[in-house]
């Protein structure tokens, strides 16, 4: 085929002129467009802010992959959605803490797999958790397992599980969440031992229909599914990374839910479009301002001091989380072992008592930089910092950074100052796990070394009396703000928003639980 | 003077004649003005945070708004159009200097000296702007003087090319060579003969440049990489009003329409400028 290029019939000066008029038309206010509802009968459309990467639990990439994990997947345990943190029964029928290193499980009996796999087995929970903490396996998540050792499978049904050493995490991490999940392990060793961006075999409520990367996974009910029937025909799962777009997406009525910005819960604590409700969690997220305890210009405890003292929380979570958060008192969220219920600094700030522990610290003009990513959050955060601590004469410059160079700090030797902000399970040790002695340059970035952090962290994970475990991880707390290293500012917040038509089953941190979701 | 004086009338003139060109002068005047004067004229402290006040809408006593530290959006985008300036114009000249002198030099000098340059100018070329600038940023820290050093050395390429053909256009003309027969030195002839002839040219390319370094600096403050908070600039409250877009759009409008402005503006000036200095294009048009 033969294509003819002709002149432009507009120039460059009217084309000039012309965007310009319709530039300017654009900015008129114009007429609301008609609103699509939300009404696809049985099929429910959730947002989730990342795409699925991989359908082998072994090499899951966290939360994205988990949503569908956990809908097609089955596990001994699964969370329970509410308020409070807990778990229920799932393809175990029975499962005990035997003695602190041994538990025992029963499986259901109803439970198979898809393509003409069989029924779950014993030696389907043994293949899935052992392959996790093999070294071929190479898997991401074996941290998760800690210190398991081995199945012992003593029925068809029935097995045990072998620790090395007592892992309390296994009830919170291990099991009810990504390395917990069951895969089959016939399927799985036809298809070489990996599995890839498509299932080998499912065996929960949903099955996966498809998966178009970067537009739609959907998610159809499991036709051989035995257990209580989901509520929803169809799950369809949209990757949308802007929070902005996803909410208007809800308000067009294309989305039934989605995570909302901790900005927009003011507008919609006041109303949610189509008759929808927001609920709002708390999340297990947290942020804090860090001082590098090897940088010389940080060794005087009591400059440290002065600077925790100097930084007025509420302001920051008035303009940068828009009051829609409360303030933190360590790295662990209230609902979760170890929560402390106060820090020994309270959230506003004392200038007074800042002012004269800078003065005790015999420090004059002092100048500091601070490291925060380039999300506006975090600027917001930096500019209130840099403003208060202007209040006692510390003056603060802001280096802005993009996620490359800024998740490269660990080993900055220049790093003074830096804000930060790390994700959690619902597990204490997921928390002190970076800020051990070991972690120092890695993640700890503080370089806050304290042999008796150490020792707490270790003997925390070990340790299945819950009174004796949340007192340790309060003291681990208490010695990171006593380190003078550390200013907790927040936990964040979770807030979503859900049309009339849906009952959301989500965990404690507003995490989905989409097997669970209902219809109302 | 009197004959530059009068030289710079005729093109004021000749700009003013447009419509256009008189619109683009106009704008570029207001930046101008508002930027140079920016500490007498901003109604508010642009740094000054009021917490309480934060993210409201327009005014009597905040015309644009607040941001979300309860800053006065009017007075950081004037301030914003100081920083835009401070790194467009020093940027743009600096290259504009750097590109003409290597640009004359290599197309009076030796043949290897052209080569040479060339290669040098090909090679700067070759990096993607943005992508160079995010590589230096992330090096050497982001701040007013990065972005000046990394706008200068991806244009001064341009202005090169431009100023050695213009060059070797004249390096033949008769005066030249009338010149060099008399004895003249290489850089009376560069200077005193050639420059007065290449100049008006790279002048247009300048103006024209402008915008473009503007919308550079306003990206990269846009990906929270330009100048350092708490400095105004238009890409950084571009940046903030987006991630607020459904709280305070007063924002977006605050920190994209100067952009626009700037961009229509220096336009319209530089394609005016363009017709008044070389009337050929004029006809042709």
């Amino acid at each position: 085929m033969k294509l003819e290029w002709t002149k432009a019939p507009m120039g460059r000066r009217n084309f000039l002129k012309t965007a310009t008029a319709l530039g300017a038309a654009a900015t008129l206010p114009m007429g609301l467009a008609g609103r699509a509802m939300a009404s696809e009968g049985g099929t429910l459309r959730v947002r989730s802010y990342g795409d699925m990467s991989t359908m082998d639990p072994a090499h899951s990439n966290g939360v994205f992959d988990e949503e569908i994990h956990a809908s097609v997947y089955n596990k001994l345990i699964q969370y329970k959605p509410g308020s409070e943190w807990g778990w229920q029964l799932d393809a175990a029928s029975m499962i005990e803490q035997a003695d602190p290193t041994h538990i025992n499980f029963a499986l259901r009996d109803d439970i198979g797999f898809t393509n003409g796999h069989g029924a779950m087995t014993a030696e389907d929970v043994k293949f899935s958790f052992e392959r996790i903490i093999a070294d071929d396996t190479e898997s991401p998540n074996k941290p998760d397992m800690g210190p398991l050792s081995h199945i012992e499978v003593t029925g068809e049904r029935e097995g045990t599980i072998v620790l090395n050493e007592p892992f309390a995490p296994l009830w919170s991490i291990a099991l009810p969440y990504i390395t917990g999940n069951i895969v089959s392990k016939t399927a799985t060793e036809a298809a070489g031992g990996r599995i890839g961006a498509d299932p080998v075999a499912e065996s929960g409520p949903y099955l996966r229909a498809s998966w178009n990367p970067k537009e739609k996974t959907v998610l159809t009910r499991n036709p051989d599914w035995q257990g209580d029937a989901p509520a929803w025909d169809n799950i369809e799962i949209l990757p949308i990374d802007d929070e902005n777009t996803a909410e208007i997406a809800f308000e067009a009525g294309e989305l039934d839910f989605t995570r909302v910005s901790l900005g927009s819960v003011e507008r919609y604590r006041a109303d949610v479009p189509n008759g929808g409700a927001l609920i709002e969690n708390p999340s297990l997220f947290y942020v804090w301002l860090g001082m590098n305890l090897d940088h010389p210009k940080l060794q005087n405890i009591k400059l440290r001091q002065a600077i925790q003292h100097a930084i007025d929380v509420p302001s920051i979570l008035e303009a940068a989380y828009f009051g829609a958060v409360e303030p933190s008192t360590g790295i662990i969220a209230p609902g979760l072992i170890g929560h402390r219920d106060a820090g020994s600094i309270a959230p506003a700030a004392d200038f007074a008592r800042a002012a004269e522990l800078l003065a005790e610290s015999g420090e004059t003009n002092v100048s500091l930089t601070l490291d925060v990513l380039n999300k506006t959050t975090f600027t917001t955060t930096a500019q209130i910092i840099q403003a208060t601590l202007a209040g006692i004469g510390i003056t603060v410059e802001i280096n802005v950074l993009e996620s490359g160079a800024f998740w490269d700090s660990g080993n900055n030797e220049n790093l003074q100052l830096v804000l930060n902000r790390f994700s959690m399970t619902p597990d204490p040790t997921y928390a002190t796990a970076w800020f051990t002695t070991e972690q120092a340059g890695i993640w700890n970035w503080e370089n806050f070394r304290n042999a008796e952090f150490d020792q707490l962290h270790a003997e925390a994970a070990r340790e299945t009396d819950l009174e004796k475990r949340a007192e340790m991880y309060v003291r681990a707390q208490d010695l990171m703000e006593e380190s003078g290293a550390y200013r907790f500012i927040t936990h964040e917040a979770t807030p979503v928003v859900h049309s009339s038509g849906v009952v959301p089953a989500l965990r404690p941190d507003g995490l989905t639980l989409l097997r669970y979701f209902g219809k109302s | 003077m009197s004959n530059s004086r009068s030289e710079l009338s005729i093109i004021l003139r000749g700009v003013a004649k447009d419509p256009l060109g008189l619109i683009g002068l106009i704008i570029v005047g207001t930046i101008a003005v508002s930027a140079i004067f920016a500490a007498w004229i901003v109604p508010y402290d642009p740094i000054g945070m009021n917490i309480p006040d934060r993210m409201q809408g327009p005014s009597a006593a905040h015309w644009l708004g607040t941001d979300n530290l309860g800053r006065d959006t009017l007075s950081r985008v004037i301030m914003g159009g100081q920083v835009a300036l401070k790194v467009a114009l020093p940027a743009v000249f600096g290259a504009m200097a750097i590109g003409l002198t290597l640009g004359m030099i290599a197309g009076y000098g030796p043949k290897w000296l052209d080569n040479l340059l060339m290669l040098f100018f090909d090679t700067l070329r070759s990096f993607p702007t943005v992508m160079f600038a995010l590589a230096v940023v992330a090096l050497v820290g982001p701040s007013l003087q990065t972005v000046v050093l990394v706008v200068m050395a991806t244009s001064i390429p341009t202005y090169g090319r431009v100023a050695r053909t213009q060059t070797l256009t004249l390096r033949n003309s008769e005066f030249i060579l009338a010149e060099r027969a008399m004895g003249a030195s290489m850089a009376r002839i560069l200077g005193v003969h050639m420059l007065p002839n290449i100049i008006g040219v790279l002048g247009v390319l300048a103006a024209m440049d402008v915008p473009t370094v503007i919308a550079l600096e306003a990206g990269l403050s846009f990906l929270g990489l330009g100048v350092k908070p708490p400095t105004p600039s238009w890409g950084a409250l571009l940046k903030d009003g987006y991630a607020l877009i459904r709280q305070t759009p007063w924002l977006v409008v605050g920190g994209g329409l100067p952009i626009i402005l700037a961009t229509l503006g220096f336009t319209f000036l530089g394609e005016s400028l363009r017709d008044v200095v070389d009337p050929k294009l004029r006809k042709n048009r």
